[in-house]
């Protein structure tokens, strides 16, 4: 009893530095966003303290939240990169049925940036890639290299330094929700 | 000496596949290919080197009775040693730092370590562990079989005489085993039933089982000799870290656990636990051949008992996709998915101790039993880590949410078991903990060049 008060009260000591924290980084920025803020900060404070999957770390980078972890990375074109990609992602015309074969994957987003000189990658799926990476080098080894050998410096699936390559350009994400955090890609399709 | 490769890739397998595989079996430790004999008693001893000179110098001795896998369907020997070296043990025998600092990460840590990516906790936490498992005081894990007590007895005195007089070596645990009636495990179900089969190491003994195409493949043996021990040293360091001379260097994980003498007394509910078919005996068949009845015969044929596969089962209607036997090894089970189920192999050296469980007694009577987990292969993540936490302790690569392994998942009274039935499955709720983790090390089992290497090492640079 005596330990769950002090966790208790930790946890709001949190909080109020956080409302605090937050507070003072809009009291420099515009005024209709500090209103803004007062106005929904009791409700933000109420969403704080209920018990939701928390986010946490995915592996060796990105984040999770429940069961669902996300993955984006932006890297350099390859000369001709953007071209091939774009060809490629014309023909397939959103249809990825080798991917429904992995069966974690819950969306991959292609967005082409800065003229076309940069690939941002961005993914939902459960669990962790880092133990499936083997086995996607063994059984979708040219579904992975034909999309990102569009990539810089892409070191192809089956060699050992394709888990640093994505790592170096991945971006975990600072925010990151998910509606239902516990229903993997297997829970929905069964 | 030795060919530099970089044997450390992370994708070794692809490469492998293209490879003539054979094994230098004179090279290779006999318990990585050689089944233990039939009946067996054994004793596994751990070591603790406070000396590195005294270290070598047990190596040294030892050497002429680590028994080589050559000859492995001849025995010729009462029974055999088997010796293996955890990271911290590497370290006391002063295996230089560039060496060392070539293994992959998960053998440097040691799997307490691990223990968050392996989903031991609770009552399976590191903390809650026998010493000394988990500890830095684990360097050498003896493996001692031998067909009877007598020729078990000779081979241990072999070993004690390698380092009696050395008083900086000391025997830090010893654990005996042995086999139980009909080669049952203490569940009472038939053991070491499916065991691949090594290409390029001798005759088969049993045949191949359907999940084989080309088990070269797949696992045990690093086709390439490995470069400093561990490897993942380029070319260049060769000149700078002695090569470790041996093709044949595998990785062992024992893990001591113990078994249905914990069966919980308390029920905090009322379950349907243990189902009537436990109680009646487990199976000593593969359940997918011989869904309807038990079969002795076909459990002990080992032309026969090894040959199945889960093809004319997609739907789990003979053996449910959760059945321990399904999860650890799916064989074509999972063919429809992006998962290669040939990585992830390894081989099993069990064995199990303590008396089994007296028929039709299903409380716990107190004895101490359970099994040792004991398996060989060539890659700590890609085998043993993923096994454990993709198959054994979450549900989803068969859709079954967090459904774990029923039998040596880590449930707390609250594991569920989902047995797939027309017109509707059925799902057992209130599973315990049947098997709680004693311990466990990742250990490296050089071979015998290896090992040489390792015996010599003061004298080379002094």
């Amino acid at each position: 009893m005596a330990t769950q008060t002090a966790t208790r009260s930790e946890s709001d000591q949190t909080l109020e530095k956080k409302i605090q924290r937050l507070r003072e980084v809009y009291a420099t920025g515009p005024e209709v966003g500090k209103t803004a803020l007062e106005k929904v900060l009791g409700e933000l404070t109420s969403f704080a303290s209920t018990a939701r999957a928390r986010v946490e770390s995915a592996g060796r980078t990105g984040v999770r939240q429940g069961k669902v972890s996300e993955l984006l990375f932006i890297a350099p074109f390859a000369p001709g990169g953007a071209a091939r990609l774009r060809a490629l992602l014309q023909l397939r015309d959103g249809s990825f049925d080798d991917t429904d074969r992995v069966g974690t994957v819950h969306d991959m987003r292609f967005v082409f940036l800065d003229n076309d000189t940069k690939l941002l990658f961005a993914t939902a799926y459960d669990g962790e890639w880092d133990p499936y990476i083997d086995d996607f080098a063994t059984k979708i080894t040219d579904q992975m290299d034909v999309i990102f050998t569009a990539c810089e410096g892409w070191p192809g699936i089956r060699s050992p330094k394709v888990k640093d390559w994505i790592v170096k350009h991945q971006i975990p994400a600072v925010g990151w929700y998910v509606a239902h955090p516990d229903l993997t890609v297997r829970d929905i399709t069964g | 000496m030795g060919v530099i490769t970089n044997d450390r890739s992370q994708h070794g397998v692809a490469a492998a596949s293209d490879v003539q595989t054979t094994v230098e079996a004179s090279d290779v430790q006999a318990i990585v290919l050689r089944p233990r004999p039939k009946p067996y008693v054994g004793e596994y001893v751990v070591l603790r080197i406070g000396d590195a000179g005294q270290g070598r110098q047990m190596v040294r001795r030892i050497l002429p009775h680590v028994a080589p896998a050559e000859e492995w369907w001849v025995p010729s020997l009462p029974g055999w040693l088997g010796i293996a070296f955890t990271f911290e043990g590497l370290k006391a025998l002063g295996v230089p730092q560039l060496s060392l600092d070539s293994f992959p990460v998960e053998f440097r840590q040691g799997m307490a370590a691990r223990a968050e990516i392996l989903h031991d906790w609770g009552a399976n936490a590191p903390e809650h562990w026998e010493y000394p498992f988990g500890t830095a005081d684990v360097h050498v894990a003896l493996a001692i079989y031998g067909r009877n007590e007598r020729d078990l007895q000779r081979v241990l005195d072999l070993a004690r005489r390698a380092h009696d007089d050395l008083p900086q070596i000391s025997v830090v645990y010893r654990m005996q085993f042995g086999e139980l009636p009909e080669g049952r495990n203490p569940f009472g179900f038939k053991d070491g039933l499916h065991n691949p089969h090594v290409e390029g190491s001798g005759p088969r003994i049993r045949a191949r089982s359907a999940d084989q195409g080309r088990p070269s493949s797949f696992w045990a043996i690093p086709t390439r000799t490995r470069a400093g021990p561990g490897a993942g040293s380029s070319g260049s360091c060769a000149t700078t870290v002695p090569s470790w001379p041996s093709a044949s260097s595998t990785w062992m994980l024992p893990r001591f656990a113990a078994t249905c003498g914990r069966r919980p007394r308390r029920r905090r509910k009322r379950s349907s636990w243990p189902p009537r078919w436990w109680a009646a005996g487990a199976a000593v068949r593969p359940l997918v051949l011989a869904p309807d009845r038990d079969n002795p015969e076909l459990g002990s044929d080992r032309n026969r008992n090894n040959v199945f596969s889960y093809a004319d089962d997609m739907k789990g209607l003979k053996c449910p996709f959760s059945a321990h036997i399904r999860r650890v090894n799916p064989r074509d089970a999972l063919k429809d998915e992006v998962v290669a189920v040939n990585l992830h192999h390894f081989l099993r050296r069990g064995t199990n101790y303590g008396p089994p469980l007296p028929e039709g007694v299903l409380e716990d009577d107190g004895a101490e039993r359970g099994g040792v987990f004991l398996l060989i292969g060539a890659h700590l993540k890609r085998q043993f880590e993923f096994i454990q936490s993709q198959w054994v302790t979450d549900g989803n690569f068969i859709s079954h949410g967090t459904e774990q392994d029923p039998l040596i998942g880590n449930n707390d009274g609250d594991g569920d078991f989902t047995i797939p039935q027309r017109p509707a499955r059925r799902r057992l709720h209130g599973l315990p903990r049947f098997v709680t983790v004693r311990g466990g090390e990742y250990c490296f089992i050089p071979g015998l060049r290896a090992l040489r290497w390792l015996a010599d090492l003061g004298s080379s640079s002094a």
